[in-house]
């Protein structure tokens, strides 16, 4: 059997041994909900030992020991992260006015075993700068908090009773405008380094409309496949956007000043 | 490393706040004036000097072409001169001014009441169109250069205050004996200085430095522009002359084909612009502009019908008359605005929205923030509403004319869903 540490996720476990799902109901009824094929299908691939063992509200050795009696090999004994989640309520939580606070309770769904992730996401989209979602559930959404936090959402938990928990997320950075997609994400910079020694240069600040678009879509026609096309303007050319796309080429734009912008061109 | 320096005048680009309330505004005059048409159509059965007819043009002249107009001006007009708009809050004022007082103008034709609703609507309206030119004189005179497109433009605004105010004088007339003869004998003057000197030297002025750029073509003639700008304006000028001196009437003829002339060499020019075309496959904007433009001959030819009519009988020709004026308005004027809307506005939108996140990330293409298919079948409806509702005029068909009507009413209603889809366009995520 391969050897298990905090990282390893329940379903992992599960595969291996499926003992293990009886076992770990046994350590907290919180886990009943593992009985549920849908639902443990949705979790158990998302939730690790250690996100496991903080929802139930227990020690990680003892999540651990538990399935060392099935004859798991627990790998090393590395330190254990110590729980560094801050429970104070931020201030700016504390009065928040009712209409910055959208609310979603996901226990109906839970119940009949549906996948809130979807419904979650979507509120979260939706969402006004400076509102924030009240998540309600019944246990601490561990895997959540850990995927919305890669998208830049910050949570709050408040355990209210152990069957009832109330999460707050609120974006704390400009969330990317294409989404959860993270090869959309070229920015300025990476592309930059990426046309290094390939990128063309041209200069249209001084021609009279329309001579910057016609001298750009030429420039494109005789561009080298993999290289990239380095345009100083005075403004953004916003009749060249559909030009571009229609020719299958990329922009990332940068503006240095009112009358003085960047753009970086390279096919898509 | 940056090579030349950069001219010091600043270009910068006029805000959305002041350019897309005046969109709104006109997409919902447009919406207006087409359930107008349907609720009587009756109307245009019989004179054209009529309260509903004198409501409803000017609910399209003013509320409609000149709102849009004026909208677009404040964005482009910086664009043709490369400087900056002198004022952004004579823009509003100007936005507040007209949007007051177009439905007060518009009520008091409707019900006939020239007391002082038409007096206050024509006031505001006069007043809005002031701030206007201001904002315009300014803007051109701080400009880094001055071409024959801001000529024109500025040209038409001239013109446009001339017809506003001689329009207030002729509301006044109703009520005070301030002119010779009645306000109907002085109706083809104010008419005419809003047609051609407002609406045509100022979509020729734009549409010719603007459908070269969209055909991505080399062609440049301004010494083409300059004669047809003095054809026009002479001609102008000649038929206010001719008219009034009520001698010389017969000669009327004259400015007439000179404006045909004009008229003809602009289409020669968009001709030669598309020939010279890079882009070898043309969007259905582009191509209804430049089927407006193609539109253009033919009021002007009714036109000539018209006057020789009037000439050789002497009578009335109402029905041709009413012909001319709608082909003007819902023809000619409406088609070069129904393209040039979804070249402009989603431009304005996408820079509001998703100017700052380019460097970031891939934005969305500016054309793809409205509906192209409600576009295509909103230009189908329009040509099928316009077809019907001239051949109900001209064969005094009630049952034509409604259902030109009714496709006109749906052209209005898919246009504003494009419309207020772009105006209230969002971001996906925030």
């Amino acid at each position: 059997m391969k050897p298990i540490n905090p990282d390893t996720k329940i379903a992992v476990l599960l595969k291996q041994d499926p003992r293990a799902l009886e076992a770990i109901i046994s350590l907290s009824p919180r886990f009943e909900k593992l009985r549920n094929p849908l639902l443990r299908k949705l979790m158990a691939g998302r939730t690790s030992i250690q996100m496991a063992s903080r929802i139930g509200g227990m020690n990680i050795k003892d999540f651990l020991s538990k399935l060392e009696a099935l004859g798991f090999h627990i790998e090393g004994s590395g330190p254990v992260p110590a729980e560094s989640k801050n429970r104070e309520t931020p201030d700016f939580l504390k009065d928040l006015p009712p209409d910055r606070i959208t609310e979603l309770d996901v226990r109906p769904e839970i119940e009949t075993g549906k996948d809130p992730l979807h419904l979650i996401l979507q509120r979260l989209k939706d969402l006004k700068p400076g509102q924030v979602l009240k998540l309600v559930n019944s246990f601490e959404p561990v895997p959540l908090i850990e995927l919305l936090q890669k998208q830049g959402y910050e949570s709050h938990v408040e355990e209210i009773s152990p069957d009832l928990v109330i999460t707050w997320f609120y974006a704390t950075r400009p969330v990317d405008i294409q989404g959860l997609d993270p090869a959309k994400t070229k920015g300025w910079e990476i592309l930059l380094k990426r046309f290094d020694q390939k990128m063309q240069t041209l200069d249209v600040r001084q021609l009279e409309m329309p001579l910057p678009m016609l001298t750009i879509l030429e420039a494109l026609e005789t561009l080298p496949p993999d290289q990239a096309l380095y345009v100083y303007h005075k403004r953004i050319p916003l009749f060249l956007l559909p030009e571009l796309a229609e020719r299958h080429f990329d922009y990332r734009i940068k503006e240095v000043s009112d009358q003085e912008v960047h753009l970086l061109l390279f096919r898509s | 490393m940056f090579g030349v320096p950069v001219s010091s005048v600043a270009q910068k680009t006029t805000s959305h706040k002041v350019v897309l309330p005046f969109y709104g505004y006109a997409a919902a005059s447009l919406f207006a004036a087409a359930l107008l048409i349907l609720a009587n159509s009756a109307a245009f059965t019989g004179h054209y000097f009529h309260p509903r007819i004198l409501a409803i043009t000017h609910i399209l002249a003013l509320g409609w072409a000149t709102m849009i107009i004026l909208g677009a001006s404040h964005q482009l007009v910086p664009i043709l001169v490369e400087g900056s708009l002198y004022s952004e809050k004579l823009a509003m004022a100007s936005f507040i001014l007209a949007g007051l007082g177009i439905p007060l103008l518009s009520y008091g034709f409707y019900y006939f009441e020239m007391g002082w609703p038409a007096k206050w609507g024509g006031r505001l309206v006069v007043l809005a169109i002031l701030c206007y030119l201001i904002n315009l004189f300014k803007s051109i005179s701080r400009g880094k250069q001055d071409n024959v497109h801001a000529l024109f433009v500025f040209t038409a605004g001239l013109w446009l205050f001339i017809t506003a105010f001689f329009g207030l004088v002729l509301v006044y007339n109703f009520t005070y004996t301030l002119l010779s003869e009645d306000t109907l004998h002085y109706l083809p003057l104010h008419a005419h200085t809003g047609i051609l000197g407002w609406f045509l030297l100022l979509v020729m002025g734009v549409a010719s430095r603007l459908i070269p750029m969209f055909l991505i073509s080399k062609y440049r003639n301004p010494r083409l522009l300059w004669l047809i700008y003095l054809l026009i304006n002479t001609a102008l000028l000649g038929f206010f002359f001719l008219y009034l001196s009520t001698v010389l009437i017969n000669l009327i003829f004259i400015p007439a084909l000179m404006v045909l002339a004009a008229v003809f060499l602009f289409i020669y020019y968009c001709y030669r612009a598309y020939q010279a075309r890079l882009r070898k496959r043309v969007d259905p904007q582009v191509r209804i502009s430049l089927f407006s433009v193609g539109l253009l001959a033919l009021p002007w030819m009714l036109l000539l019908i018209l006057i020789g009519l009037l000439l050789r009988n002497g009578g009335e020709q109402t029905s041709l008359a009413l012909a001319y004026g709608f082909l003007v308005f819902f023809g000619w004027i409406t088609a070069i605005i129904l393209g040039m809307t979804f070249k402009t506005l989603p431009f304005i939108v996408w820079n509001k929205t998703y100017h700052h996140l380019a460097g970031i990330g891939r934005t969305p293409n500016p054309k793809d923030l409205f509906h192209d298919g409600i576009f295509r079948v909103m230009v189908l409806a329009y040509l099928a509403g316009l077809i019907f509702f001239t051949a109900g005029i001209l064969a005094v068909q009630l049952f034509l004319l409604q259902a030109g009507a009714v496709l006109l009413l749906g052209t209005a209603a898919m246009y504003n869903w494009n419309v207020f889809k772009l105006l209230f366009h969002k971001k996906p995520v925030t």
